[in-house]
């Protein structure tokens, strides 16, 4: 995986996308993840991995404001992209869900809209009425996620009526819609059979080239085909999950410089 | 059964599976029996009405006056449809802003103390709301149809709003975090996503509430009194058909009191149809 190819590329490649600072989120009382700094680079893959419970689905969820969403949760520290933190109380996390997509672990398309409908869902429920531009975006979104020649013939049946991994693809579908830069991913392929997880890591490697993708993820050998960069979380004594390092993917699953990543690399513990 | 299985296999049947296969049968029965039990009264209440009702079933009837010859219960039909569409505008919009309040807004104190007073004005009789509207609101409305709706309204209210947030709580989360991760506000997500995935749900609850205000007798009868008049008018006493089953059931006279069963009749199959309409809109769907 050519992390080479991309920084050849002007600028853009190697510019930072996201960058958490100190970051800590809390459910109630309870630190569920401490102290996490972490450089995200624009277009790249960064896979989030760890045992579990280590707090990387709660990290995912402190990006797009989802974590505080749960009732009781709240964050610490900044998340800068483009130098303005989105913690900042000027902000409208309403706006930042907008320019940062997610796609969670169980394929969740909208059950009383058709495949197109669904697609398009963020920018009509936005206010978007255009019906020919709708219909454009739903042409392109679907084939940025690699559905559009399997669903083209149905695009008015229900979203639900498709098989799990195209679900997932047409979930992808409806957050790049909105056009965001970043696209997160929480486990997408834990509920997706072998052949389906293929196709979905296939697509997250030509998203790559258009958005910053962030993916959190329970099976190594998923992070080390799809991403560039790898950050490897676990947790401590008060079971709050912390960074212990990051770096390129083959280095960090050849020669990490911490023992732990060594050791859960390797299958030792986790 | 195979003779080549000795008694001293392991597999063969001894006394006690043999007593245990027994048992089952004999629980099963017992069930079945209670279940029967529960049925029972409603097809009787059905058999009963429609055997007694169905003699004076005609046209006349639906659409004569009861000063008319042969006197009918057009009246009382208008006033119970008239009094329930109108509870029904008041309450659908108010129970239904109530439970999406309780399920999407209201704090986890706030929703187990609206949901426990919900619950017991579910149980509170029918003849209490009559009450409250007769000493509250018969002073300012006099007796009236619209006295009558408002207590109709107070019955109908808790049920349409139980309903709607018990639908929507089964919404799965989900759906709801989709809704807010593609930047759709918290007020939309609430409105098109969940209230649109429970819609069908929310229908049957005003269903529900409709069907209870039909068949309410005791409000009724506190405020809108009944009256002989045909004019659809909700400012003075107004019919209504458990009015009229409620006055005919007791008379002395045989006359009446088959008025009163085939009245009861018609209320019967306008509530059933209500009913079998909305299960046959809702059955195709679904909440994932």
């Amino acid at each position: 995986m050519s992390a080479k190819s991309r920084t050849e590329k002007p600028a853009k490649g190697s510019a930072t996308a996201l960058s958490l600072k100190s970051l800590s989120a809390y459910y109630g009382s309870f630190r569920a993840v401490k102290d996490v700094s972490l450089e995200v680079a624009a277009q790249s893959v960064t896979a989030l991995i760890g045992p579990s419970g280590c707090g990387k689905s709660t990290l995912i969820r402190t990006i797009n404001r989802m974590h505080e969403t749960t009732t009781g949760a709240r964050v610490e520290g900044t998340i800068e992209i483009e130098g303005v933190d989105i913690y900042d109380p000027q902000i409208d996390p309403v706006r930042v869900r907008r320019s940062i997509g997610m796609v969670f672990q169980k394929p969740n398309p909208f059950p009383t809209m058709s495949i197109a409908q669904n697609v398009v869902s963020g920018l009509r429920l936005a206010g978007q009425t255009n019906k020919a531009a709708l219909a454009a975006i739903v042409e392109d979104s679907l084939r940025k996620a690699a559905l559009w020649d399997e669903v083209k013939d149905k695009l008015n049946q229900p979203g639900t009526s498709l098989s799990g991994g195209q679900q997932q693809r047409l979930c992808i579908a409806r957050a790049i819609a909105v056009k965001p830069e970043i696209i997160l991913m929480d486990e997408p392929c834990s509920a997706l059979d072998p052949i389906a997880t293929l196709k979905i890591e296939e697509l997250i490697r030509t998203l790559r080239e258009e958005y910053t993708i962030v993916i959190v993820t329970h099976n190594m050998q998923q992070a080390s085909r799809v991403s560039d960069t790898t950050a490897f979380m676990t947790m401590g004594e008060d079971r709050a999950g912390y960074l212990v390092e990051s770096g390129p993917t083959p280095k960090m699953f050849t020669a990490p410089e911490q023992r732990l990543t060594e050791d859960y690399v390797a299958g030792r513990f986790g | 059964m195979s003779g080549r299985v000795g008694a001293s296999h392991p597999f063969a049947l001894s006394a006690r599976d043999l007593r245990r296969r027994r048992l089952n049968r004999m629980m099963r029965l017992v069930i079945a029996a209670t279940t029967a039990l529960a049925i029972l009264p409603l097809v009787g209440i059905t058999v009963l009405i429609v055997s007694n009702g169905v003699g004076r079933l005609t046209p006349e009837f639906l659409f004569n006056g009861p000063l008319g010859s042969p006197p009918g219960i057009v009246n009382a039909i208008q006033g119970s449809l008239a009094m329930t569409f109108v509870a029904t505008l008041i309450s659908a919009p108010i129970g239904i802003a109530g439970g999406v309040y309780l399920n999407e807004y209201a704090s986890p104190r706030v929703t187990a103390l609206g949901e426990y007073l919900i619950d017991v004005m579910l149980g509170v009789p029918s003849i209490l709301a009559g009450l409250f509207a007769y000493l509250a609101i018969v002073p300012l409305l006099g007796f009236s149809g619209w006295s009558a709706t408002i207590a109709l309204s107070v019955l109908m209210i808790p049920v349409v709003m139980r309903t709607t947030q018990e639908v929507m709580r089964l919404v799965p989360a989900g759906l709801r975090e989709a809704s807010l991760a593609l930047g759709v506000s918290s007020w939309k997500t609430s409105v098109f996503i969940v209230g649109r995935t429970a819609f069908s749900g929310i229908l049957t609850g005003v269903v529900l509430a409709i069907s209870r205000g039909l068949g309410e007798t005791a409000p009724l009868l506190m405020t809108a009194l009944g009256s002989n008049d045909e004019a659809i008018n909700l400012g003075a006493p107004m019919s209504a058909m458990p009015i009229v089953i409620y006055n005919n059931a007791g008379s002395s006279d045989p006359q009446m009191v088959a008025e009163a069963w085939t009245t009861a009749l018609v209320l019967f199959a306008i509530a059933l149809v209500l009913n079998v309409a909305v299960r046959f809109k809702t059955v195709n769907s679904r909440i994932a």
